[in-house]
């Protein structure tokens, strides 16, 4: 998986890791915006390239018998965002990820899934194709794959 | 931290590519929201292709392959003909109909299969291109590196027959 240095359009290798509970707590909220700490019951994952640096995060919550992901966090940091930020596509590399969990872990059943704020929905479903249900948005079957082709094969 | 000091900075497209934003709900409005994502979601599983399917299952077997190579510890489960098995499976009901597509002898296979001949690097080079390239030989071969590893590791038989040959070993 690869993320973009955006002034070169190079592509940077990355890897996705389990973070462990003594590590929530490194992560600051001038680089990180949220209170990481509390995302402690949840599997949080950090997108790292190859100088070890941590371009963001997510945090995730399998909904057991549902076969689905929900992401309830998400975080790029602070140096990656808006249309100067060092490097693309975090978001999509985390969320692709999320989704590669959800087809290993349930087969094409499987299904991520986020609660929008409202006035990010349609940026969601424009982005990353994500499919409207009402108050939430998720990905499944093909949407699921083809977020997976883009961004993490 | 407000997510309103956000909304200063970035605009709303920049926003969604940046964050998810943790969203307070209320069990009753979760519980709707829920009925309405089972509903959605049921519509989209309905409409799944079978050409879909496939491909999932294939992209499935393969992440698994690639967690598995990742990990130091051996699960026979796991095994490179334990993979080797559910490809197949993928898209075909006889053993013998895959040895014909890669020119493989039927008995060569059955010997592979069970673990009674390690499949050469002209068999792996010819499942890489037997499934277009979407399941690399690498993965094919790190796997089986991965088991003759772990064999390596535990047989003791081998270590006591070779250690005659062995003079003046390092002192340390």
């Amino acid at each position: 998986m690869f993320i973009i240095v955006r002034e070169t359009g190079e592509k940077a290798q990355v890897q996705i890791e389990r973070v462990t509970i003594n590590e929530l707590k490194s992560f600051r909220k001038n680089k990180f915006w949220f209170d990481w700490k509390t995302e402690v019951s949840n599997e949080v994952y950090k997108l790292i390239t190859a100088d070890s640096n941590v371009q963001g995060l997510i945090s995730l919550i399998p909904v057991e018998g549902e076969q689905r992901i929900q992401i309830n966090l998400l975080c790029v940091a602070k140096e990656n965002r808006g249309s100067q930020g060092k490097y693309r596509n975090v978001a999509g590399v985390l969320i692709a990820y999320t989704c590669r969990l959800a087809l290993k872990n349930y087969g094409i059943r499987g299904c991520v899934s986020l609660v929008p704020k409202t006035t990010l929905k349609e940026h969601y479903i424009k982005r990353y194709g994500m499919l409207d249900a009402g108050k939430q948005v998720f990905l499944e079957g093909a949407s699921l794959i083809r977020i997976i082709n883009r961004y993490a094969l | 931290m407000k997510s309103t000091k956000l909304k200063h900075k970035y605009t709303d497209a920049e926003l969604a590519d940046s964050f998810v934003f943790r969203t307070k709900i209320s069990s009753k409005d979760r519980q709707s929201m829920d009925v309405d994502l089972a509903a959605a979601r049921k519509k989209v599983q309905a409409k799944t292709s079978v050409k879909d399917q496939y491909y999932a299952e294939l992209l499935r077997l393969r992440f698994l392959m690639e967690d598995e190579i990742r990990t130091s510890a051996f699960n026979e489960n796991n095994s490179f003909t334990s993979f080797l098995r559910k490809y197949i499976k993928l898209s075909y009901k006889a053993y013998k109909d895959f040895a014909l597509d890669i020119g493989l002898n039927v008995t060569e296979l059955s010997q592979i299969l069970n673990n009674h001949r390690a499949p050469s690097d002209n068999t792996i080079i010819r499942l890489e291109l037997h499934s277009s390239n979407f399941i690399p030989a690498k993965i094919w071969f790190r796997l089986l590196e991965k088991e003759r590893l772990n064999k390596l590791d535990n047989d003791m038989l081998i270590r006591e027959r070779e250690a005659k040959y062995v003079k003046r070993k390092l002192k340390l």
